[in-house]
């Protein structure tokens, strides 16, 4: 079983404890895919999902969708396209902030400007 | 500080706790119709976009710049909810005003937290807001008309329309208060061995500028906003957090933005007949707030419209609602959320 399998298994079993719309089966069907599908995705047999499929999953079992799609082996189109436009900037930053501590990234992180009002 | 998040505003406060982050959004929904009846809870479709306000200085009247914040578009007669999420648990309270007016008791804007009467709701207990708090248990929805024309809730209580857009203010809860919540829940997961969740904790001269959206009250909702079960001290007001939303139409977002605004929602009745459903909460035994008298003495926009000889909202024909959700405390994002045609990948 891979991370990612693991994780969305463990992660839908608990949800599936408390309500019992997180079966297996009701999960495949409110994302889109089917329920042998999802099992194949959960027990590693298969390639983890698409992007636009694995941010489902993140959004229908309350997980965040990067970190999902990290464990995927992948980064979301949007952070592609960000990188893309400006490549060398972003690479090094991100080299710059590989070691940095959370609180220390979060102060290079944008924030809203609260003004006059 | 606040920082924009894929369509969401989060709130963290490092230097009070490490798990006092939340985070606020504004969904797009039916506007439920405004004809005296009183409706459940109408889906959420989807987060309105939000963008940095300081990304388009050279584009926004200067008012709008000096305020700062962000900016989101609204097709007139629109309608929204607002969306609270404390992904950890930590509590906050939090304040809402549109045009600087509190939703909750129709006073004017100030920084601090008032308990008597209660101007903040409180979270995790309080999962969305909806509108304009007039009853115990009844709001009258947030719904996006021009400023100037004399709908939005700071006309009409002040004769005036300098502000517009929606504003938010956010206090955390102190940390040793938080320490001592953490201790209590503790002991209540102790002694549970089902998984059911139940918590009981203790329980035109004055017109700024005629670009600018308001908000206005709209058709009436079953929606309780929560007392504050933890009392005015547990609330740390030296860290605070606000931010206003401008919120703009679609022309000028367009402008503004070069983005195109979200498409137009189908009708409640468009909706209802299809057989989608409306939700209901149940939030347990909290005890809820009871309804400004300020608030409550506004016309909605179809009363307001009617007195001018206007009609405001197009399809505004009364629902027959039949097909209702209940939803718990342990579920509420998940499923008032609807997303229509989405297929999988």
């Amino acid at each position: 079983m891979t991370h990612f399998g693991n994780t969305l298994r463990t992660r839908r079993e608990r949800l599936h404890l408390k309500d019992k719309s997180f079966s297996l089966r009701q999960v495949a069907l409110r994302i889109g895919v089917e329920p042998a599908y999802l099992s194949k995705i959960e027990r590693g047999e298969v390639a983890p999902p698409s992007e636009a499929t694995t941010v489902k999953l993140a959004r229908e079992l309350g997980e965040d969708p990067d970190v999902l799609l990290a464990l995927a082996g992948k980064v979301s189109r949007d952070l592609q396209d960000i990188i893309r436009k400006r490549p060398r900037l972003f690479a090094d930053l991100i080299r710059q902030l590989k070691q940095a501590p959370d609180d220390a990234i979060l102060r290079v992180v944008r924030e809203v400007r609260d003004g006059d009002w | 500080m606040i920082t924009l998040e894929d369509d969401s505003l989060m709130f963290r406060f490092p230097d009070v706790h490490d798990a006092a982050s939340c985070a606020i959004e504004f969904q797009r929904t039916l506007r439920i119709p405004d004809d005296g009846r009183d409706y459940p809870l109408p889906p959420g479709v989807g987060r309105f976009p939000l963008r940095h306000l300081d990304d388009f200085r050279a584009d926004v009247p200067q008012d709008w710049h000096r305020r700062g914040g962000v900016i989101a578009p609204m097709h007139q007669a629109e309608a929204m909810w607002i969306n609270f999420t404390s992904g950890a648990g930590y509590p906050f309270a939090v304040k809402i005003a549109t045009g600087k007016i509190c939703a909750l008791t129709g006073d004017g804007w100030v920084n601090h937290l008032n308990g008597d009467p209660q101007d903040y709701l409180v979270l995790p207990d309080q999962p969305w807001l909806d509108g304009y708090c007039v009853e115990e248990g009844v709001i009258r929805q947030f719904v996006a008309m021009p400023l100037g024309a004399g709908y939005t809730v700071e006309e009409q209580l002040t004769g005036e329309a300098l502000h517009g857009g929606l504003q938010i203010v956010v206090y955390p809860m102190k940390p040793e208060r938080y320490r001592q919540l953490e201790r209590l829940r503790e002991r209540l997961r102790e002694r549970r061995d089902d998984v059911v969740y139940c918590f009981e904790e203790p329980n035109p001269e004055n017109v700024a500028c005629m670009f600018d959206m308001g908000l206005a009250p709209g058709g009436r909702m079953r929606q309780e906003v929560y007392d504050d079960s933890y009392g005015l001290d547990a609330w740390d007001q030296r860290n605070a957090s606000r931010c206003f939303v401008t919120i703009a139409n679609s022309a000028q977002w367009m402008a503004i933005t070069g983005e195109r605004p979200p498409t137009v929602l189908p009708t409640a009745k468009q909706y209802t007949t299809a057989g989608l459903p409306w939700f209901e909460w149940y939030g347990g035994d909290a005890e809820a707030l009871a309804g400004a008298d300020k608030l409550r003495s506004l016309s909605s926009v179809a009363q307001f419209g009617k007195s001018k000889g206007e009609r405001p909202l197009p399809e505004n024909e009364t629902v027959e609602v039949t097909h209702t959700v209940g939803l718990r405390s342990d579920d509420a994002t998940r499923v008032r959320e609807f997303s229509s045609g989405e297929t999988g990948g």
